[in-house]
């Protein structure tokens, strides 16, 4: 009997597989894999019985950070009918979260074989640089009087609060409201609800969306800006949607 | 000038000193302006001498030099060399020209013999296990002996920058006391003054201007976590938060009021004159290798721009390495030929110097688990080398705030007594239990519950996620100052590679092992 539910389900999961078109947004929670390869290692991770392809190990200037053995990653992305890398299925528009607890049957590390290169240059070799970060960011246009209010969002990973990727941000934040010697900052906190490709729904955990606006209060007044007067505020109702519902909103008004 | 100890057996069976151990003092010439001065290796606090422009002092792999840049230092009356405090010590006691501007064990085990246990670096306050425990037994002070530690006592809960009382994202418990003074009733956690002691290295005063640039990586936020980045209050600018271990103070100054206080015992408050005095000499002294037996001069005129104190002076600051215009540690062209004269030793030393280099540079392997390196964008594990995270150019240190937790003394990878019926040695260090509080997320390696026998920067920032850490070293002088790590639990240059080996798989060829150690002891 057991086997025969264990099969319902292989055949329902196959034909999930099956069903999931090019350009189709996934979004699964499943242990990622490390590929090594000649150059720098390579991030799947498999669903419904095929693998995807996520992402390279590069570098802290990234748009893609790999996410972590011993850990489950919630995946969120597109689909695409690109030629395999690394054996797996590449994602367009791909966000990774390392989910907070420990899952340590999440450890498998494949060794380089000859059949999986990488189809380009990666941009940062396993070693040091070649003289830069992989990755330059743009650089924003220097404002120019009379000021308007500006709002800038923090993204942020599920369950997450702010962490490595968020400095760069906060500091865009600090700059503008020392330009404009700014009256107001007014933060709004947000946490998100993924509907997974399951059919099933993740939601980030309770009171987040408070945690996160005070945190980031918190941070700017720490970091120095202690002359605005702080609005906080946050919402606690999910919103369902992509990785773009787990954030937080700063406006900064002159 | 060359003297030889004996072994002595002190403490019973507790402190066994190694073999014979040599001290020799010499102004070698091996930089061309040397000034030729012979002198005694150990500077006691409150001599009238002078601090020249150049020093050398020989050690087991040759011979450390000490560049002190602009005009020459009288210590008479000087802040760093007077004892201040009431028990004796100048900033010098635990700072010695010989040792790197820090404090080797084996100066400490040499101390302890010329006088008795006498001199002011044992003071009880923190250079005995604890205060409480009997004056001038070589057992009070073991770890002091045979580790160089002294003890750090830091109030639980911690209390930030303006006095106000941090809340802690974890509770911890002594599960191990061998030392008596974190569960005592005049020290540790129930006394009247809550206090939690650790035991750590003193760190090198030298090339100060690396450990506390303010360039790349340095900004209002801490590139690990985002958090608020410490600022200087003179200046209001964020600092790098290199300079301690735990990165509690982010500036010279506050480090030598500090001190001041603490290790010498002094019951004021340093002047202003005390303290530009203090931070004048540690920003103009620099400490490197600079000759290594068997491969000779390392600071020749065509030798790499790597070594040698001089060029430490002269380098860059606050930037970051790379492998086409500015390596952390630059070797250039030199010795990758035979140059003329050069003895056949001496070529292979050289040529072990050169793949030492390269195997800190280039060698791959898999870094795990490690808290502020795998956990900042690299993935975990990433397949990376030494000079990923000692990247500093010239000194190998983090260029950003660098704290991370590489296994020194979070369990299971910390040095730790194997405990069996037929071991009779026992822990010497504490042990401690850290449980993350509900609400707190785990620290994505060790769980919710786990063990260390330092908290670390969590003893600071009251953060999980930052139990274990501690802020990485610079790795110039190493041939003058073991063991290393905070904790002192790598006796040798040969035991600090073994524990990367063990803790990350690498799997270096005894080879490896032998050019890397020849590397690290010629910086």
């Amino acid at each position: 009997m057991l086997r025969l539910a264990r099969g319902v389900a292989l055949t329902a999961l196959l034909a999930h597989s099956a069903a999931i078109a090019q350009g189709q947004h996934l979004a699964f929670v499943s242990c990622p894999i490390v590929r090594d390869t000649k150059s720098v290692p390579c991030w799947l991770s498999e669903y419904g019985g095929e693998t995807y392809y996520l992402g390279i190990q590069t570098d802290v200037s990234a748009d893609f950070y790999p996410p972590s053995l011993g850990h489950q990653v919630l995946v969120e992305g597109d689909k695409t009918d690109d030629a395999r890398i690394c054996g797996g299925v590449p994602l367009k528009n791909v966000v990774v979260s390392v989910m907070p607890e420990r899952a340590d049957n999440c450890q498998t590390l494949l060794m380089a074989e000859d059949r999986y290169t990488l189809p380009f240059e990666p941009p940062r070799p396993p070693g040091p640089s070649t003289g830069r970060l992989a990755f330059a960011y743009p650089q924003p246009e220097k404002p120019e009087p009379p000021y308007q209010p500006k709002s800038f969002e923090l993204h942020y990973d599920f369950d997450a609060t702010v962490g490595f990727k968020h400095p760069r941000f906060l500091t865009l934040v600090m700059d503008y409201a020392k330009l404009t010697g700014a009256r107001t900052i007014s933060i709004v906190g947000y946490r998100g609800r993924t509907a997974l490709s399951n059919g099933t729904f993740l939601t980030e955990r309770d009171n987040l969306a408070k945690i996160r606006a005070q945190e980031v209060a918190d941070l700017l007044r720490g970091a120095g800006l202690t002359s605005p007067k702080y609005e906080v505020s946050w919402i606690e109702e999910p919103e369902t949607g992509d990785a773009s519902r787990r954030r937080t909103t700063i406006t900064v008004t002159p | 000038m060359r003297r030889h100890v004996s072994a002595a057996l002190l403490g019973g069976s507790v402190l066994l000193f190694g073999a014979v151990v040599s001290f020799q003092a010499t102004a070698s010439g091996a930089d061309s302006t040397s000034v030729k001065e012979a002198p005694r290796e150990w500077w006691s606090p409150g001599e009238s001498r002078r601090f020249p422009e150049f020093l050398t002092y020989a050690n087991k792999w040759g011979d450390l030099g000490l560049y002190l840049e602009g005009a020459p230092i009288e210590t008479k009356g000087h802040a760093f060399f007077e004892p201040l405090g009431a028990n004796g010590r100048a900033c010098v006691s635990c700072h010695q020209p010989a040792d790197g501007m820090s404090l080797s064990v084996a100066s400490i085990q040499q101390r302890w013999r010329d006088t008795r246990g006498k001199d002011p670096i044992f003071a009880q306050v923190d250079g005995a296990n604890c205060p409480t425990l009997p004056a001038n037994d070589p057992a009070s002070h073991s770890l002091l002996l045979t580790r160089g530690l002294f003890r750090i006592a830091l109030p639980w809960p911690p209390k930030a920058a303006d006095g106000r009382t941090i809340d802690p994202e974890f509770t911890i418990e002594v599960v191990r006391d061998p030392t008596g003074c974190n569960t005592g009733t005049q020290y540790g956690l129930n006394s009247s003054n809550p206090t939690i002691s650790v035991y750590r290295r003193p760190r090198p005063v030298a090339n100060t201007k690396y450990t506390t640039h303010q360039r790349f990586g340095v900004s209002p936020f801490i590139g690990k976590n985002g958090l608020p980045t410490a600022r200087d209050p003179e200046t209001g600018k964020p600092v790098s938060m290199n300079l301690m271990a735990d990165a509690r103070h982010p500036t010279l100054k506050m480090q030598a009021r500090d001190a001041a206080a603490t290790h010498l015992e002094f019951a004021g408050r340093l002047n202003a004159k005390q303290l530009s005095q203090i931070e004048d000499f540690e920003r103009r002294i620099y400490a490197a290798q600079v000759r290594l037996i068997q491969a000779g001069s390392l600071v020749e005129p065509d030798g790499p721009p790597a070594f040698g104190p001089r060029n430490l002076a002269n380098g860059e600051a606050g930037v970051l390495g790379n492998n086409t215009t500015r390596y952390v540690f630059p070797m250039g062209d030199a010795w990758k030929k035979p140059v003329a004269g050069e003895s056949e030793e001496q070529r292979s030393k050289r040529e072990s110097i050169r793949r030492g280099h390269d195997i800190f540079f280039f060698r791959t392997f898999w870094i795990k688990d490690s808290m502020h390196l795998n956990t900042v964008g690299l993935g975990n594990p990433t397949k990376r080398t030494c000079a990923t995270c000692h990247g500093m150019h010239m000194t190998g240190m983090d260029s950003s705030n660098g704290w991370m937790d590489i296994g020194t003394t979070n369990l299971p990878w910390a040095k730790e007594v194997p405990l069996n019926p037929w071991n009779q040695h026992k822990p010497d260090l504490p042990l401690f239990k850290i449980t993350c509080k509900p609400g707190v997320l785990p620290h994505p390696y060790l769980g919710r519950v786990f063990y260390t026998q330092d908290p670390g920067r969590a003893l600071i920032s009251g953060k999980c996620n930052d139990v274990g850490t501690v802020v990485m070293q610079q790795f110039r002088g190493l041939a003058s100052r073991a063991p290393y790590f905070s904790n002192g639990s790598a006796a040798s240059i040969r035991e600090l590679i073994d524990f990367y080996d063990r803790r990350y798989n690498i799997q270096f060829s005894e080879q490896e092992r032998l050019d890397l150690e020849t590397f690290l002891a010629s910086l």
